[in-house]
Parts: structure tokens; C-alpha cells; sequence
């Protein structure tokens, strides 16, 4: 006999489809509203919807308040953030040159009734505008975007840093930019080398900025690896540190998470072809006390890729929770929530870094209408009342969990 | 090595857990003498939706594994270990089953489960057993034994421990003793092997069950029995010269003066600790700290990261032989009066 579902360490307190429309990206955040509720905010991870607002108050009973529709179905949000009552959203087109590329910020002090405060335009002939965006401190959205001035050297290249203030929330300015040199038609640094195994492009993926470090972006760049910036000027980001595990690994880096209080850094990659065809795809952890000299020191330990590879869909590592310098966020030095589709969501003890070991897992059973046969995990969120929330790429929606070790 | 990287929420002991298990798998040894009626307990175990998400091993002396026939219609998993006794030559069996199992279920050839009860065959001393997961590192850190549960019968239970040096131990090294066939047997019977039981084992709380009839939660030591073992606290001794008693401080202790006190008595005497279990109060620790002895072997000490209510103070239970209470406790005495380093 065998079985694909595992639930251990975690107690799954509810599941919602969210209205039939559960195929969810990689933006999760929670805001609080002034009568005392608690809204977790999801963008989807493909047209026809935009985000949907869930009424958590009460884990056991999620509601959802709001469900929105995008503007056209060639693109999607896929990442969103919230600081305060202010959420933005990301807008990535499918093609180059199609309008509705950027990112949008809302007033959602109710969350029934989000409201557009500004929209900011990222469309261009060789943009797709908006993948991923950061936003914990209220004043800048930090994101991987195109724009109509960026000519790459290579297609993929497409999407760079930048960094947005809103401090007038309604009148989005730019702040500063930065690209891996090369991938600019123009730079003179020669264009990277592609990789051999799967070029995925040289571009941004995601941005992250924490306020121990307000001075530090921590940047994955998929093919190009992963990279620390100086912005404490932020129209100068200045390179610190480059690390890339590919080749011989199959690239796409993902996300890079500092643990600032253990000198650590936690990077992922991202599993991105079906049956584990670039596997392995891990969480690596990094000595990062000298921020110029990152050295990998361990992986967390993945379950044994033959027993998941034909499972259906994608198996690999992909989103990890991030510590976001938020009220309604969990934050850990110690333990790394991270979801790898078909894998499941895991937690992972690293008080020994040398030794990560893996002390929750949840493998749910495919989710129905599901077109690939097995649930794909795709990100995680824990708020400051450890509530576990992940999400299914596909149909699975939103399930709530709470950690039981 | 993992000093380089400090951790700020991190003790002496490590991470500090919400509690003693960690996230490893708990584990239930159920032992008992033959025909005690460990497998009808099991059995109604696993009928009940606590039981849900078992893995059982069964150790057989024998050839033919009838205990396994008998649960595997309810049991998840049902491992069967058919050579003999657990406590002999079939440790690594039992090694490998539990490694198995993990791997197993991590490749999805097995159903998830959440918990193992080892079903020890009638004829096993469950010491060796709990110094399996002591001495195999790997082992420890993916299992915990969470309750040792002793099953005697009412109708031959007294007889047995008259005769058998294993029975005995069974029911010294017990957390749980339970008696059953009590529908089977005189009161004046079940008060008899009642008494028997709490002179070997003063610690233990004492339950009765018929046809297995066992609140669940004492299986799987979520609850904790409804007799306050406090109340039971007193050396003991038997004719094999094991003896039983607790120490208690007041004081928070010096981990490094616990710890070399533990050690002293384990490079002298180490074969005839059969067992201390401890919940400490440890000079620095934020929490508890929960620490194990078998014999030579000390499992690691683990802190919880909060007292369950607002008493302090420590508490070790020492299960020994021919070792007298005083000498440990003139030991304590001794190391601790030494000049601190």
C-alpha cells in the first residue's frame, strides 16, 4: 500500500478553495483591521483573479472578505505585500509590450472594499513588468521588475532590481535601481554565460529588506545566483557579495533570508520543471559572518527524490517563510518553514546550521480538480501566533495549520 | 562547531522544546508477562480513533507469530520481529524495523503514522530496549520513549512475580502498571498482586483494565495516570536488590556539578543503574531540564522552554541495584561541596 499524504508535527485546522479559485502564487501577508479582525491577503498565481482577502480571525474558520478580478487574463500578480493598511500588488504581463505591467497600491483599511490608491506603470517593449515585490516599511516597495527603458542583452533577462518610494503612496517614485552587469544592452561587462543545463535568465527574483539591515538588499537572481547590496544610497546599490551554486546546480535562485542575530543566510532555489527534471532544487544554508565571504555549510535534508519525482507536477524547494519585518509576521532564527510542491510544507530545526534536520512535515492529498495530480505547495506564510498558511499552486487554495513540536 | 553560530533562543541543552519529545516519534513500550493481555490492550488501542495512526512492532519468542495475526486486522502498520527476544540477540532487529519504518513512510510504502508501540515479547527485559534508543544516535533523535506500560494478570500475575526474575523488572521498570483478567480473578487476588506490584514499584500509578479497556490517553502518557506517584515515594527493595527512591532539591543545581555527579556514578556503578529519570531545576536553564539514564547511557538532556505551573525545584528517580540511597546521595553531596571551577 502506499499513500501521498503526510501530517506530521503539523495539525491542519481548516482548508478553503477560495471560491473555486485556488491556484495561489507567492504573495501572502496579513494585515489587521481597526475592528479587531485579521486578513490574510493572497495574490493569485494566474489570471482570472487578482487577490482575495481571507477573514483569519479565527483559523479554524477562514471567510473570505474579498476576491478580486485582474484587468485582462494575459497576466497575474502572483506577489503582494502589506504594510499597514497600504497593499501592493504586483502585475507581470505574459509577453513583452503589453499594457498593465507594474504594480498597483491599495488603501485596504477596509478590507471588503480594497482601494486603488496608484498605479505604477512598468510596461515597455521589453517588459513584463512586476514578478515579485518586498514592502514591510511603509516607504519603499522593493521588486524585480521590467521597465520600458531596460533593454536586456539576453530575452530572459528581462526583470532587474528596483525600488519604488511611496511615501506619497499615490505618486510612486523611483528610487534606485541595479542589474547583474552584463545583462543590460549597453554595459560594458560581456553578457553572462548562459547555463548549459536549463537557462532560466539572468534576472531578479526576489528582493528582500529587513530593518535590522535597512542599509541591505538581499537579492536572488535565478541563473545569476544570489547577491548582497549596499543601499544605504538608494539611487547606488553597490554589489558586497555574489554566490551562485550553479553550475554545477541547476540555477534559479530564489530567495535569500538572513537570520541576522546567527550571521546565517537561508537560500533557496526553485523547482520549476515537472518531475523533478532539475532536482535537486534545495534550501542551502550559508556562513554569511564574513558578508563578503558566503560559504554553503549544509542543505536542508529534501525527502528522497524517487518517491516524489512521479508523483505529478513539481518537486523541489521554492518558498520559504521569511521573517518580514512586520507586526503580523512570525520571526525565527531557528526554524525554516519552507514548501516544495509536491513535497509538501517542512519545517526545519537549524539551531545546528551544520546539521539542519527536519521536524514537521505536511504532504496534504492531491486537492481536487487538481490538473497534475498531486498538491503543489508553492509558499508559506506563520504569523506571530505561529498559524502556519500555505498555499496550492493549482486548485488546493489555502490550508491553515498549526505546528505541533 | 554549532557555537559559531549562536543561537539567541537556544540554551545549555539546545533548542528549547515545548516539550520532553521534541518532534520525534513517541514510542510505547507495552511489555508484560505471557498471556497478560498486552495484546487485548493493544488491540482495543487501536480500535479506538486515538489508536489511529499506529505503527506496532511486535517482538515474538517463537516461531509463529500469532500476536501479529491478531492485530494486524486494526493496526496501520504492523511490524513483526520473529526471532526471539527483543533483549537478546534481536536489538539490531529492532533497530533496523524502527529505521525501516521511518523510511518507509517518508517514501509513502507505508501509511503516515504518528506513533510506535512496541508490543515486547513476555520473556523481555525492557531495559535493553530503552537503551536502544540511548545508544543508537540515530534512533534517538527520530524517537522518544514517552511511557513503559507493565501489563499483569490478576489470576497468575502474584505467581509470575514470585518466579520470574523478569517479571519483576517488568513491573519495576515501569511507568504504568496495569492489571488485568480482574473479572477473571478474587479481589482478594487483584489486592494481593496490587500489593506485590507497588512494593516493586512504589512510582508507577496502577490501573485496571478488563478486556483491555484502558483510557487511551495513559497509552500514549498524554494524561498522566490518576494516582499522584508523589504520594508512593519511598525507597524499596526486593530480594533481586533493586531498590528504587527519589531525590529532591529545592535549590537550582549546578548543571556542571549534576552532571559530573551522574558521571562518577555511571563509571562506577554504571550496570547497576537501571534507570533514573530526572525534571530539573538547572542553575541558568529558562525551563525544565529533562534528562535519562540507562545504565552506562545518558540520553540528551532536553529544556523545555517553560515550568508548567509556578513551582520550582528537581526531582530525580533513580531505579538501582544494590545500590543504597545514601551512597548516591553522599555522591551528590560530595561533588557538590567541591569548589566550583
Amino acid at each position: 500500500m502506499t499513500t501521498d499524504s503526510t501530517c506530521w508535527n503539523f495539525k491542519l485546522l481548516a482548508q478553503h478553495d477560495l471560491q473555486g479559485f485556488g491556484g495561489m502564487g507567492e504573495g501572502m501577508s496579513i494585515s489587521l483591521t481597526k475592528d479587531g479582525r485579521r486578513i490574510i491577503w493572497l495574490a493569485h498565481e494566474s489570471a482570472p483573479k487578482n487577490f482575495t482577502g481571507v477573514d483569519v480571525t479565527d483559523p479554524r474558520k477562514p471567510q473570505v472578505v474579498v476576491q478580486t478580478d485582474l484587468p485582462e487574463a494575459y497576466m497575474r500578480s502572483n506577489s503582494l505585500e502589506v504594510s499597514g493598511d497600504i497593499m501592493a500588488v504586483a502585475y507581470q504581463t505574459q509577453k513583452k509590450g503589453q499594457k498593465h505591467a507594474g504594480f498597483e497600491l491599495f488603501d485596504i483599511s477596509n478590507p471588503e472594499k480594497p482601494r486603488s490608491i496608484s498605479f505604477t506603470d512598468c510596461s515597455g517593449p521589453n517588459s513584463r513588468g512586476v514578478h515579485q515585490l518586498w514592502f514591510c516599511d511603509g516607504e519603499y516597495v522593493h521588486m524585480a521588475a521590467g521597465s520600458d527603458d531596460f533593454e536586456s542583452t539576453h530575452p530572459l533577462d528581462d526583470q532587474f532590481y528596483r525600488c519604488f518610494d511611496v511615501r506619497n503612496p499615490s505618486k510612486p517614485v523611483e528610487a534606485g535601481r541595479w542589474w547583474m552587469p552584463g545583462t543590460r544592452v549597453g554595459d560594458s561587462a560581456p553578457p553572462p554565460k548562459r547555463l548549459a543545463s536549463r537557462d532560466m535568465g539572468f534576472r531578479a527574483h526576489n528582493t528582500n529588506v529587513y530593518k535590522e539591515r535597512p542599509d541591505r538588499l538581499y537579492l536572488g537572481y535565478i541563473d545569476g545566483g544570489m547577491f548582497i547590496l549596499d543601499i544605504a544610497d538608494k539611487a547606488n546599490p553597490k554589489p558586497i557579495s555574489h554566490w551562485n551554486n550553479a553550475p554545477p546546480y541547476g540555477g534559479f535562485m530564489h530567495t535569500v533570508l538572513p537570520l541576522f542575530k546567527r550571521n546565517l543566510l537561508v537560500i533557496t532555489d526553485e523547482s520549476t520543471v515537472d518531475a523533478a527534471k532539475d532536482w535537486p532544487k534545495l534550501i542551502w544554508v550559508v556562513d554569511a559572518r564574513d558578508e563578503q565571504n558566503l560559504l554553503p555549510i549544509a542543505t536542508c535534508p529534501l525527502p528522497p527524490v524517487d518517491a516524489y519525482a512521479s508523483r505529478g507536477g513539481r518537486f523541489g524547494a521554492h518558498n520559504i517563510h521569511e521573517n518580514p519585518s512586520s507586526p503580523t509576521a512570525w520571526q525565527s532564527d531557528e526554524i525554516i518553514f519552507g514548501t516544495f510542491f509536491n513535497g509538501g510544507l517542512r519545517a526545519y530545526d537549524l539551531t545546528n546550521p551544520f546539521q539542519p534536520k527536519e521536524v514537521a512535515a505536511f504532504v496534504p492529498p492531491p486537492p481536487k480538480g487538481t490538473p497534475v495530480g498531486a498538491v503543489q505547495l508553492n509558499d508559506v506564510f506563520v504569523d506571530e501566533r505561529k498559524i502556519v498558511y500555505t498555499v496550492d499552486r493549482h486548485t488546493g487554495g489555502l490550508y491553515i495549520l498549526e505546528t505541533d513540536f | 562547531m554549532q557555537q559559531l553560530f549562536p543561537s539567541p533562543n537556544a540554551g545549555a541543552f539546545g533548542r528549547r522544546q515545548t516539550r520532553e519529545r521534541g518532534a520525534r516519534i513517541p514510542v510505547t513500550v507495552l511489555t508484560g508477562f505471557l498471556g497478560s493481555g498486552k495484546t487485548t490492550l493493544l488491540k482495543r488501542f487501536l480500535e479506538m480513533p486515538e489508536g489511529y495512526g499506529t505503527a506496532v512492532v511486535v517482538n515474538e519468542f517463537g516461531a509463529v507469530g500469532i500476536d501479529d495475526a491478531l492485530l494486524r486486522s486494526s493496526a496501520d502498520q504492523t511490524m513483526l520481529l520473529g526471532n526471539g527476544c527483543l533483549c537478546c540477540t534481536t536489538r539490531t532487529d529492532l533497530q533496523n524495523t524502527l529505521r525501516q519504518l521511518v523510511v518507509e513512510r517518508e517514501r509513502g510504502q507505508i501509511p503516515d503514522f504518528r506513533r510506535v508501540v512496541i508490543e515486547t515479547s513476555g520473556l523481555a527485559d525492557p531495559s535493553p530496549i530503552l537503551q536502544t534508543f540511548a545508544t543508537d544516535r540515530a534512533l534517538g533523535e527520530l524517537f522518544h520513549v514517552e511511557t513503559v506500560i507493565t501489563c499483569a494478570d490478576a489470576v497468575t500475575g502474584p505467581d509470575t512475580l514470585d518466579w520470574s526474575a523478569e517479571a519483576r523488572k517488568q513491573a519495576i521498570l515501569a511507568d504504568l502498571l496495569v492489571i488485568t483478567k480482574t473479572d477473571l480473578a478474587d479481589d482478594t487476588k487483584s489486592a494481593a498482586l496490587s500489593e506485590k506490584l507497588r512494593a516493586l514499584n512504589p512510582r508507577a500509578a496502577i490501573e485496571r483494565a478488563v478486556a483491555g479497556d484502558l483510557d487511551p490517553a495513559l497509552l500514549t502518557g498524554a494524561v498522566a495516570p490518576t494516582q499522584d506517584r508523589s504520594l508512593f515515594v519511598a525507597e524499596t527493595a526486593h530480594s533481586d536488590g533493586i531498590g528504587s527512591f527519589v531525590m529532591t532539591w529545592d535549590k537550582p543545581l549546578l548543571w556542571i556539578a549534576f552532571a559530573r555527579t551522574m558521571e562518577t556514578l555511571i563509571a562506577l556503578r554504571g550496570s547497576d543503574l537501571l534507570r533514573a529519570k530526572g525534571f530539573l531545576h538547572i542553575d541558568g536553564a529558562l525551563g525544565p531540564v529533562l534528562v535519562q539514564f540507562v545504565q552506562h547511557l545518558a540520553h540528551p538532556p532536553v529544556e523545555l522552554d517553560r515550568w508548567p505551573d509556578d513551582q520550582r525545584g528537581s526531582r530525580l528517580v533513580l531505579i538501582t541495584r544494590h545500590i543504597a540511597e545514601d551512597t548516591v546521595r553522599n555522591l551528590f553531596a560530595a561533588i557538590a561541596a567541591l569548589p566550583r571551577p
